[in-house]
């Protein structure tokens, strides 16, 4: 608030001005009053050290909001937080590099969505040699993900999020109908078709419908039935696998979904699960505090976790890093930055975030029993199961225009849920995906 | 007329084809009030679509986990300070472009109405962050005044062409210069149009979207942005987000309710006019 | 001083709203045109490139580019007449002898005031095809519920009933405004002739009325045609590019795609569709002999 007034001080001053200029123009017999004050100086103000943190709407950022008042007695460095949904994220932050803007310090993103993007665009300042100056720093993380944040050997950011689509199911309703977990896409639809029961305001299935939010959720499915986004720079939308997998896709939403899912992302998506509206539902393990928390969800303690179902080629989740952290190009508060990040990374944050429910990225907090303490038993064991299969690391095509080939690729998934022919629609995407691959030659 | 029977008929038939358009038009705030005072459960629960419970746990949430106090805050200076360099800009070209037939420039000001605002965006944020006004009420109040300004100057035009102009020429022979007898004269028997463009300008920046969504930080983030951020939330809080809703129209009903004389002639009277 | 100023007083006067206007549109507007002449993506290290008129080539070849063309017509052209009609109607009716005629206005002006992501808000709630008061609704009389705003084939008419909610009561407003002040005399006329009232109606209001229409329509299209925050707030374009309108597609294609000189060349395009409806509007009414 305090700063707030400061900033009407400003606009006052500018009006006291306009106000003055004008007022010299009214007097009657030519006399003519002065402008006065004008700028009220607001800068004496003495500067601490802030850092400002723009970060997305996710659970890891109400968690570390809470952890931040440590950091500000043990560093004196103040820390703020802009915290935006994903896709304004995108937006704020690149309108706000593009210009060179230097109120970035800290940036939260996405390494599969924005990173190669904000690399090649110099959004991001090299964090090597901060990196480099702690011996062995990088050990500790796991490899792949570190992957995720570097351009050759040069790293723009610190992975901070992990995740892997694992199967949330209702473990009452299946019980009640004596099914077993599915561990296959087959039995999975099965299963979802036994409880399809919309007459009593239970959907089989529930899953990302959203023309580009889906794509990263329907990844799985396309790697278990053996397809994938690309290869060597060509289209692969179209191959026999990959049309299974739209098929298969779409037609669990199609017959066994929820009404609304062409317009759901995953917060749409959860809200059907956690209402108690669907039975099955595969996201991304991430959120699953979402769905086990019971000012949050109404199945709370009926939620069950599974590894993803195993496709005709087998089980090939993906396993990616969904959020890291990078510094600000034009920042000039560099220093203070990487001392949020490396706090934020250290060992014991890592631990108490993920033990919260946050995953992180350390292997030696996955490796501890406390580092997964707090997930559920079968969801901890899903994961791990994941991480052990021959898991993917990523959940899109990996890009610099990754937006424009995810809506190109969800329009297939959209065709799939409707009903509609899907090779068709898979035979035109296919054009415009490669015209994008193309482009980035 | 011919006989009292058919006419009253008629009557019932118009008051009833009024009001009934009425409650349709009115139905979506009324859903929106009855919403924000149910749980989530209820809400949930469409059997019992109409049942009432005062419970304001929604809009207790709304204040104590969102700072919703400074929003209205940041809306409100943002609003007023537009509307005020609006009119300051705004009335005296008004005037001048009524006085003088200057059909060009009103056709300039009409332009910029035109205009899409997205148009503005990128060129907007570079500018400004160039001069470093991102996230202040400067940057927010210059880039609101270019749709409350046009708006003045659009209401004002026809209302100062219908003011008498002698007494503009009284006051100049008492030795007053123009702009003096402008704002000493003129002005004050131009209040009701002055309100009208006031308010209706207000209420445009108070419900603008697209410019505070680029040009606002966390300092200066005005509600329909902090709403539209609490959307996506973790969870779809139906609840929250139409107590959230009540809490950003309400100024402008209730604005609305008491100023209803005004806006419409603001909203007739350059038409009707012509 | 004084006498300098009384003799330009015309300049005096304008100039700081024409400088504020030039500084705050002509200059973005035209650095937008030359965007458009260019390739760039947001980078910091690539400044734009120079590809002459590629840009637009390319968007003429653009099917979403011409189906968000066609939506935004669509749009625009269904909602403004639906409201037109219906909002003359509900001024006839409101131009009778009605008890609490002053409220009733006053109720009416709520839809077009209230904050439009507000509004998108409610009615995302409203179309909410599991819990959604419009599908109770449906099924109360034994209609099936239907999905709204994330089906393919209704997401615009749901939206353009939205529109249709919002801004009848404007044209109702102005168009009743026009009404209460057209002259008596030529219904007294018409009435000893022995006209109905469909036929004074057709022969004697709508022609009085047509300056006042013609103001009403040229306001609703210019904000039709540059509708932005409902769509935005309630579908984004979705479902998949159903309901993405030029202005919407713009903002993908800047904002998401980080395509500026396309998204530039986009924005003039729509500029100057905009531009030469309303000029071709206000020379409608111009012929019409009313004055701006």
């Amino acid at each position: 608030m305090k700063k707030s007034l400061v900033g009407f001080k400003k606009t006052a001053g500018y009006l006291a001005l306009a106000v003055g200029i004008s007022s010299a123009l009214v007097g009657c017999s030519g006399e003519s009053s002065t402008s006065s004050d004008s700028k009220s100086a607001d800068k004496t103000e003495k500067k601490v050290q802030e850092i400002r943190v723009v970060a997305a709407n996710h659970p890891w950022t109400e968690s570390i909001k809470k952890e931040l008042p440590a950091f500000e007695k043990e560093t004196g460095i103040k820390v703020k937080i802009d915290s935006y949904f994903e896709d304004q994220l995108t937006q704020k932050t690149s309108v706000e590099f593009a210009s060179n803007s230097k109120g970035i310090d800290v940036v939260m993103f996405r390494p599969l969505q924005d990173g190669k993007m904000y690399n090649k665009s110099g959004y991001f300042a090299d964090m090597s040699s901060y990196v480099g100056s702690e011996k062995g720093y990088t050990d500790d993380f796991i490899p792949s993900s570190l992957g995720s944040v570097k351009d050759g050997d040069k790293f723009y950011g610190l992975p901070l999020v992990t995740e892997t689509e694992v199967l949330y199911y209702r473990k009452d309703l299946l019980e009640k109908a004596g099914l077993e977990v599915p561990k296959t896409l087959e039995e999975l639809e099965a299963a979802a078709k036994k409880l399809h029961d919309p007459a009593n305001g239970v959907s089989g299935f529930v899953s990302r419908g959203k023309r580009a939010a889906a794509v990263t959720q329907f990844s799985s499915y396309l790697y278990a039935f053996g397809g994938d986004f690309m290869k060597d720079g060509k289209s692969t939308i179209t191959s026999p696998e990959a049309i299974e997998a739209f098929k298969y896709y779409g037609n669990m939403l199609n017959k066994y979904g929820p009404k609304g899912t062409l317009n759901m992302s995953w917060p749409e998506a959860m809200a059907v699960f956690t209402q108690g509206q669907a039975a099955f539902y595969t996201d991304a393990s991430s959120l699953f505090t979402n769905a086990t928390d019971p000012a949050k969800s109404q199945v709370a303690d009926k939620v069950g976790f599974a590894p993803f179902p195993a496709g005709p080629e087998g089980t090939k989740p993906y396993n990616i890093t969904s959020w890291a952290l990078g510094i600000g190009a034009n920042s000039e508060k560099k220093d203070a930055a990487w001392e949020f990040i490396k706090w934020v990374e250290s060992k014991e944050m890592v631990l108490k975030l993920q033990a919260e429910g946050n995953p992180g990225a350390r292997i030696s907090v996955w490796n501890s029993p406390e580092g997964t303490a707090k997930f559920p038993k079968d969801l901890a064991e899903a994961i791990g199961a994941n991480g052990e299969a021959e898991a993917v690391p990523y959940d899109r095509p990996v890009l610099i225009n990754v937006g424009a080939a995810r809506d190109v690729i969800g329009d297939v998934i959209l065709a799939g849920i409707e009903g509609k022919d899907v090779k068709e629609a898979a035979e035109k995407a296919d054009g415009e995906f490669q015209k994008i691959l193309d482009s980035e030659k | 007329m011919s006989g009292n029977k058919p006419s009253a008929i008629k009557s019932i038939l118009t008051h009833a084809g009024v009001y009934l358009s009425l409650f349709l038009f009115l139905l979506p705030f009324l859903w929106m009030l009855l919403a924000s005072f149910k749980t989530q459960v209820q809400i949930l629960d469409t059997s019992k679509l109409f049942e009432i419970t005062a419970n304001f746990s929604n809009y207790i949430s709304v204040f104590n986990e969102y700072s919703f106090l400074s929003f209205i805050w940041n809306s409100f200076i943002v609003g007023v300070g537009a509307t005020v360099f609006g009119l300051i800009l705004g009335l005296p070209a008004a005037y001048s472009i009524a006085k003088y037939k200057q059909e060009g420039l009103g056709l300039l000001i009409l332009v910029a109405r035109i205009v899409p605002g997205i148009s503005f965006l990128i060129p907007w944020f570079i500018i400004f962050s160039k001069l470093q006004l991102i996230d202040t009420y400067t940057s927010l109040i210059l880039s609101h005044m270019l749709v409350t300004m046009p708006f003045i100057i659009w209401v004002m035009i026809p209302f100062f062409e219908g003011l008498p102009h002698e007494l503009e020429e009284s006051a100049r022979v008492d030795g007053c210069s123009i702009p003096s007898a402008f704002v000493r004269v003129m002005l004050p028997i131009s209040g009701p149009g002055i309100v009208t463009s006031s308010i209706l300008a207000f209420i445009f920046s108070w419900n603008n979207f697209m410019f505070s969504l680029i040009l606002a930080g966390d300092n200066t983030k005005t509600l329909p942005i902090a709403v539209f951020n609490f959307i996506s939330y973790s969870e779809i809080n139906w609840g929250g987000l139409m107590a959230a809703s009540v809490i950003i129209t309400a100024p402008v009903l209730i604005l609305a309710l008491f100023a209803q004389k005004y806006i419409i002639a603001g909203l007739t009277g350059g038409s009707v006019k012509g | 001083m004084t006498n300098w100023i009384d003799r330009n007083i015309k300049w005096v006067f304008t100039m700081p709203a024409v400088i504020f206007v030039a500084l705050m549109m002509v200059a973005p507007v035209g650095y937008t045109f030359w965007l458009s002449f260019h390739e760039w993506s947001m980078s910091n290290i690539t400044p734009p490139l120079w590809v002459a008129f590629q840009n637009y080539l390319e968007l003429f070849q653009d099917e979403l580019f011409i189906k968000s063309l066609k939506l935004m017509f669509y749009f625009t052209i269904v909602a403004v007449t639906v409201e037109t009609v219906l909002g003359v109607g509900l001024a006839i009716l409101m131009n009778q002898n009605i008890v609490g005629k002053g409220l009733v206005k006053t109720l009416f002006l709520l839809p077009m005031v209230a904050t439009p992501v507000a509004v998108g808000l409610i009615w995302v709630l409203i179309y909410e095809p599991n819990i959604g008061i419009a599908n109770v609704f449906l099924e109360k009389i034994g209609l099936p519920g239907q999905e709204w705003l994330t089906s393919q084939n209704l997401v615009m008419p749901s939206l353009i009933f939205i529109d249709v909610w919002e801004w009848t009561p404007m044209i109702a407003l102005i168009v009743l405004a026009g009404l209460v002040s057209l002259p008596k005399d030529p219904y007294e006329a018409a009435m000893i002739d022995g006209a109905n009232t469909w036929q004074s109606f057709t022969k004697i209001t709508l022609p009085l009325l047509k300056p006042t229409l013609y103001s009403a329509v040229l306001l609703r299209m210019i904000d039709a045609l540059k509708t932005f925050d409902i769509i935005y707030a309630t579908t984004q374009g979705g479902p998949g590019t159903s309901s993405q309108t030029i202005n919407i597609y713009g903002y993908v294609l800047g904002f998401q795609y980080f395509k500026i000189g396309q998204a530039s060349a986009l924005l003039m395009v729509f500029f100057i569709i905009v531009l030469s409806i309303s000029i071709f509007t206000i020379l409608l009414r111009k012929r019409a002999g009313v004055n701006l």
